[in-house]
């Protein structure tokens, strides 16, 4: 943190205003509304959110990996200033693991099961640089495995062949590849044991202060993401409901719903806590409220909440929350 | 992968001796045999003992049962399936070497082309799912797949061959041309089997054009395909190294049991255009209660069932490194 702090803070990817609909029947649903945050260099960005929010959504939109019937309805996504929405195909394959790597929520079933890990790292490489003679991948495709603690004799092996962790380091190991900037992480433990998490937590971090990228980190897991997050956003049946730094996020919440995430989670030091949880069920999107989408389910609403939907209110330049409460 | 291989093997082995006994046991658990075809054809011509004579003569061996099966097997293995009863003396061996090579032509070729045209419009197809291709090309093509072959056939047939006058009508090639390694007859053989060919390939490529887009459009949702576009592969790749060489995989079982029903499959069409081909030949043994010749037959679709198989496993063995130990 201090060190980021010295470092001055330069914007990698801004995200403005970023509508996502699917196309469900004649309806249009808005998996993610109007959300705008940046990531810094070097810096490690948490979203969080419970399942459905919207969240990988939002982040397969940010490589323009969204799938039909989703579609992009609105706003900005800008990578070094410029905007990657409007990429056409050849700028967006260049960009795409180059600039920004992403790792998939399911490590089991994002390596092809029909052809080795080698080629698997090597075919990365040459679609990006193709000058690069066989020995030289191979050289790079061994350094890589090392880099993340697989024995490089593994390297002509099958995804099959490999447990579940070590998938996910292989995994790792290819969105190393080109040394993106960007490594955009969906839930990337969330099919290993808590050992086997700890343990590639502990790597990224590593390999994080020997690379310098910066991560986006979605997850439901908020104490995962306390330990290695610089700031973490929420969101909340699409929107961005608080951002702030990480710290700020865990212990002194201002939204409803982060203190209701928050108490979810038992902490670790300190007092012990019945855990509380947030009642209800998720919004329905078929039908969204006037007012705030978290009206129904929040401890504290007030009459204007179910009239109005309130703004996202600074209060302070680093925290952010969208709560009626907070105005 | 030798231990893989072996039990296959093995269990070829078996099937083919349980596939050969069955053949050997239902001609005689049928009622009748030629032999009182012919006696009753005669209509008391025929002395019982001229019958006997006859039987001999034709390799009926005579005995008990497991010394007709043991003769039966040493037949087999060594290649003397003993003579047809419709073309005697000829051995029934020389009839299906006779007919195999154009069966195995036109049904081979066939396959090959609907196999090639029908993967690479199924993948396009699946790619482009929802455009115009998937959803008037491929239908239609699916359509006339739907129709019985022996109507597309005929139809064809008549068509531009009949009315048209565009192509023969019938055989293998122009018996004035002399058969050998000439260009003439090359041309020949080609120019005969076109409308056989064009009617299997018409027939035959819908069903692989769906079979290949359905694997596909199921391997485009995984996950590593959406991993392989995040990597910035070209989409050829993508589409070749990540969707269509896992989507091919269910297709090599159907292609296994195409390449076997080559040698049976192709009995209308060989009818319909007169092909000199072993469907041709089948029917003409079940019509004369050929039982040499029926029996031949049937051994050689065994063995093109097995070598199939045998095949498709090897296949299955190089694609997916999953059944590698």
């Amino acid at each position: 943190m201090t060190e980021l702090a010295n470092q001055q803070a330069e914007t990698l990817l801004d995200i403005r205003g970023l509508s996502v609909e699917y196309l469900v029947g004649d309806a249009r649903l808005r998996a993610v509304d109007k959300v705008s945050f940046t990531v810094n260099k070097g810096e490690t960005v948490g979203l969080a959110g419970e399942s459905g929010c919207g969240k990988s959504t939002l982040a397969f939109a940010l490589a323009k990996l969204h799938k039909p019937p989703a579609l992009i309805a609105e706003g900005e996504v800008l990578y070094k200033g410029r905007d990657v929405l409007s990429f056409d195909d050849e700028e967006l394959r260049r960009f795409r693991w180059k600039e920004t790597s992403v790792v998939f929520q399911s490590a089991m079933n994002c390596l092809n099961p029909v052809i080795s890990v080698n080629a698997q790292i090597c075919d990365v490489l040459s679609a990006h640089h193709p000058e690069m003679n066989r020995g030289e991948l191979q050289d790079r495709a061994r350094e890589l495995l090392k880099v993340v603690g697989i024995h490089p004799d593994r390297l002509d092996q099958y995804p099959h062949q490999f447990s579940g962790g070590m998938r996910q380091r292989a995994v790792l190991a290819i969105s190393l590849a080109l040394k993106p900037q960007l490594i955009i992480m969906d839930e990337p433990t969330t099919a290993l044991d808590v050992v086997v998490e700890r343990e590639i937590m502990d790597q990224l971090s590593e390999l994080k202060k020997q690379f310098g990228f910066s991560i986006l980190l979605i997850s439901h897991d908020l104490s995962l993401m306390g330990e290695i997050t610089d700031r973490i956003a929420v969101m909340y049946a699409g929107k961005l409901v608080e951002i702030a730094p990480s710290e700020e996020v865990l212990f002194n919440p201002q939204h409803p719903y982060t203190k209701g995430l928050v108490n979810s989670f038992p902490h670790l030091l300190g007092e012990k806590k019945e855990l509380t949880g947030i009642s209800g069920n998720p919004l329905n999107l078929y039908s969204p409220p006037a007012g705030c989408y978290f009206e129904e389910r929040c401890p504290e609403r007030i009459e204007r909440c179910k009239s109005t939907d309130p703004a996202l209110i600074t209060l302070n330049p680093q925290h952010k929350a969208k709560c009626h409460l907070l105005g | 992968m030798g231990r893989f291989l072996g039990s296959r093997l093995l269990f070829y082995i078996a099937a083919f001796m349980v596939a050969v006994t069955f053949n050997f046991v239902l001609p005689r658990m049928m009622p009748g045999d030629p032999f009182e075809i012919m006696f009753a054809a005669a209509q008391g011509k025929i002395q019982p003992e001229q019958m006997a004579v006859l039987k001999e003569q034709f390799g009926f061996v005579a005995g008990p049962w497991h010394v007709q099966y043991w003769d039966y097997i040493k037949g087999i293995f060594s290649g003397d399936l003993g003579p047809s009863l419709t073309y005697y003396p000829t051995p029934v061996t020389e009839i299906i070497s006779g007919a195999l090579p154009w069966t195995v032509f036109l049904a081979g070729t066939s396959t090959l082309i609907c196999l090639f045209i029908g993967i690479l419009l199924g993948i396009f197809s699946a790619y482009n799912r929802g455009g115009k291709f998937d959803s008037i090309v491929a239908p239609a093509l699916a359509f006339i797949g739907a129709f019985p072959q022996m109507v597309s056939a005929m139809l064809i047939l008549f068509g531009l061959g009949v009315i048209l006058n565009w192509f023969p009508v019938g055989y293998g090639y122009n018996p004035d041309v002399d058969a050998g390694w000439t260009l003439e007859f090359f041309m020949s053989v080609a120019y005969h089997a076109a409308l056989p060919l064009l009617t299997m390939i018409i027939c035959g490529i819908g069903g692989w054009l769906f079979l290949m887009r359905n694997s596909m459009i199921n391997t485009l949702g995984e996950d590593y395909i959406t991993m392989g576009k995040a990597k910035g592969l070209s989409t050829r790749r993508v589409m070749i190294n990540y969707a269509a060489r896992n989507a091919a995989l269910p297709v090599v079982t159907a292609v296994a049991m195409a390449l076997s029903f080559v040698v049976a499959g192709a009995l209308i069409i060989e009818l319909i255009y007169n092909y000199p081909g072993l469907g041709n030949e089948m029917l003409g043994a079940v019509a004369s209660r050929d039982y040499p010749l029926l029996q031949g037959l049937l051994l050689i679709i065994v063995v093109c069932v097995l070598t199939a198989n045998f095949i498709a496993d090897l296949a299955y063995f190089w694609l997916d490194p999953r059944l590698r130990k």
